[in-house]
C-alpha cells in the first residue's frame, strides 16, 4: 500500500477518535490494528512492548478523569485509557511496517513534495545514532572540566546547535557535490506507485470508521 | 509553493538535526516524565507532568522559528522533529504527528501575529502564549480536559504557559544569546 495513503488513512482515524467517546470503537481499532500487525508477522514481544509502554501515561489519564472529571466520570476515564491504546497500535501499523525512505518516496514522487525537503531530511534523518553518540561525547566533555550539562543547560543545546550546523553545511555539501541539484527535475531509481486500490482502500477504510461512529449501536 | 523557495538545502537538514538533537536530549527526561505521572496519578494529578514538560517538548518549534527566521520555520522545526521521533522509537505513532503540526504551528502563530518583525522577547512571549493556547485547545479533545473541573483547567492552563515561557522563552532566548556571541549565525541569520 502507498505510504502517504496509509499515514492519511489513519491521521484521520486518530483524528477523528480524538473527537469521540466510544470505548467499544477504541477496542475494535486495538484489535483490528493487532491483527494487521501479526499478519505482517510482527514479533509477539514487540506487540507486548506496545501494550506495556502506554500504560503508566493511561492511568494517568483515567485517574485524572474518575478523581478530578466532571459528568460521567467512569465513561470518560475508560474512553481516554482504550484511545492511547488505539492511538499507539493503529500508529504501530504505520511506523512498524513502513520506513522513512519510502514514505519520502511517496511524498516526494505521489504528492510533489520538494525533493530538497524529502532528501534534506532523509540525510538528517541518518544521522540518528551518531547525534545520540555527539549528545554523550557533550556531556562528557562537560564533565572532564567539571560542568554537569542537563537539559536545562543552555550550552548543552548551543554546542548541539553548533554540531548542527556544521554537519547541515557538510552535508549539504556532499549532496551537492554528488549531482543534487535543488529544484531541479529528477529521475528515481525506486519508484513509488499510488494506484486505485490505495484511493479505493482510503475511501472504504474512511467509510467504516464512520459506520462505526455514527450507525453502529456500540454498547 | 512559494515559500518553499526560501528554504535552502542545509537549512532544512539544520532544523532537522537540531529536531533530532532536541529529541535526544529529551530522551533524557523520560525518567522525570514517568516518576511524576507515577507519583501524581493516585491524586489524579498526573497531567501536570505533561505540563510542566511540555515547553521541553515545544523547544524546537520556538527554538527553530527565532533561529532561522523564515516563514514556516517554527512549523516545520517542530514537523519534523516529531516526524523523527515518530519513526525512531517513538511508541505515540500518528499521534505524534499530530501533535508537531499543533505545536509548530501554536509557535508559528505567535510569529505570524508579530509579522515576522519582532525577534525579542514581544515574539517569544506571543509565541509561548500562542503555542499554550492552540496546545491547549487540542488536549481539550484528545486528552479529555474539557471534562475536567474548571479549577484543574486553569491550573493545568497557567502550569502549561509558565512551561513554554521557560523553556520555549527563556531558555531559546539564553541558546540564541550564545549563538550571537561566537557569531555562527551570519550565513542564516539575516533572512
Amino acid at each position: 500500500m502507498n505510504p502517504s495513503i496509509k499515514l492519511l488513512l489513519l491521521f484521520i482515524i486518530a483524528l477523528e477518535i480524538s473527537f469521540t467517546m466510544i470505548i467499544s470503537l477504541n477496542i475494535t481499532l486495538v484489535i483490528l490494528a493487532m491483527i494487521y500487525l501479526l499478519a505482517h508477522r510482527t514479533k509477539l514481544r514487540t506487540i507486548g512492548w506496545l501494550l506495556i509502554v502506554p500504560l503508566l501515561p493511561a492511568i494517568g489519564l483515567w485517574s485524572t478523569q474518575y478523581i478530578n472529571g466532571s459528568g460521567n466520570k467512569t465513561l470518560m476515564a475508560w474512553v481516554l485509557f482504550t484511545r492511547i491504546y488505539a492511538f499507539v497500535f493503529t500508529g504501530a501499523t504505520f511506523t512498524l511496517t513502513t520506513n522513512i525512505l519510502q514514505l519520502a518516496d511517496a511524498l516526494e514522487q505521489n504528492w510533489h513534495l520538494p525533493s530538497k525537503f524529502a532528501y534534506g531530511v532523509l540525510a538528517a534523518y541518518n544521522l540518528v545514532p551518531k547525534i545520540q553518540h555527539e549528545v554523550q561525547i557533550i556531556r562528557t566533555a562537560g564533565l572532564m572540566r567539571g560542568q554537569q550539562l542537563s537539559f536545562w543547560s543552555p550550552k548543552l543545546y548551543f554546542k548541539a546547535i553548533l554540531v548542527s550546523i556544521n554537519w547541515s553545511q557538510n552535508l549539504a555539501q556532499a549532496m551537492t557535490s554528488h549531482g543534487f541539484v535543488e529544484d531541479a527535475p529528477r529521475t528515481h531509481y525506486r519508484h513509488s506507485v499510488l494506484c486505485w486500490q490505495d484511493w479505493a482502500i482510503l475511501i472504504i477504510g474512511v467509510g467504516l470508521l464512520q459506520v462505526g461512529i455514527f450507525l453502529v449501536p456500540w454498547v | 509553493m512559494k515559500w518553499a523557495k526560501a528554504w535552502r538545502l542545509s537549512d532544512i537538514i539544520l532544523i532537522a538535526l537540531i529536531g533530532i538533537f532536541f529529541g535526544a536530549i529529551f530522551m533524557g527526561t523520560n525518567y522525570v516524565y514517568d516518576v511524576l505521572t507515577a507519583v501524581l496519578a493516585p491524586v489524579g494529578l498526573s497531567g501536570l507532568a505533561n505540563e510542566l514538560l511540555l515547553g521541553l517538548w515545544c523547544m524546537p518549534g520556538m527554538l527553530a522559528g527565532y533561529m532561522l527566521r523564515l516563514k514556516g520555520s517554527a512549523t516545520l522545526g517542530e514537523l519534523l522533529a516529531a516526524t523523527v521521533e515518530m519513526f525512531f522509537g517513538g511508541q505515540w505513532g500518528i499521534s505524534t504527528l499530530i501533535s508537531g503540526v499543533t505545536q509548530g504551528f501554536g509557535a508559528e502563530l505567535g510569529y505570524i501575529v508579530t509579522r515576522y518583525k519582532h525577534y525579542d522577547w514581544l515574539g517569544l512571549t506571543a509565541s509561548a502564549l500562542t503555542t499554550t493556547i492552540v496546545t491547549f485547545g487540542w488536549d481539550l479533545a484528545r486528552n479529555g480536559y474539557f471534562k475536567l473541573q474548571l479549577w484543574l483547567l486553569i491550573l493545568y492552563f497557567v502550569v502549561r504557559f509558565c512551561s513554554m515561557f521557560l523553556f520555549g522563552g527563556v531558555l531559546t532566548r539564553l541558546i540564541t544569546d550564545l549563538l550571537d556571541r561566537s557569531h555562527v549565525l551570519k550565513s542564516t541569520h539575516t533572512n
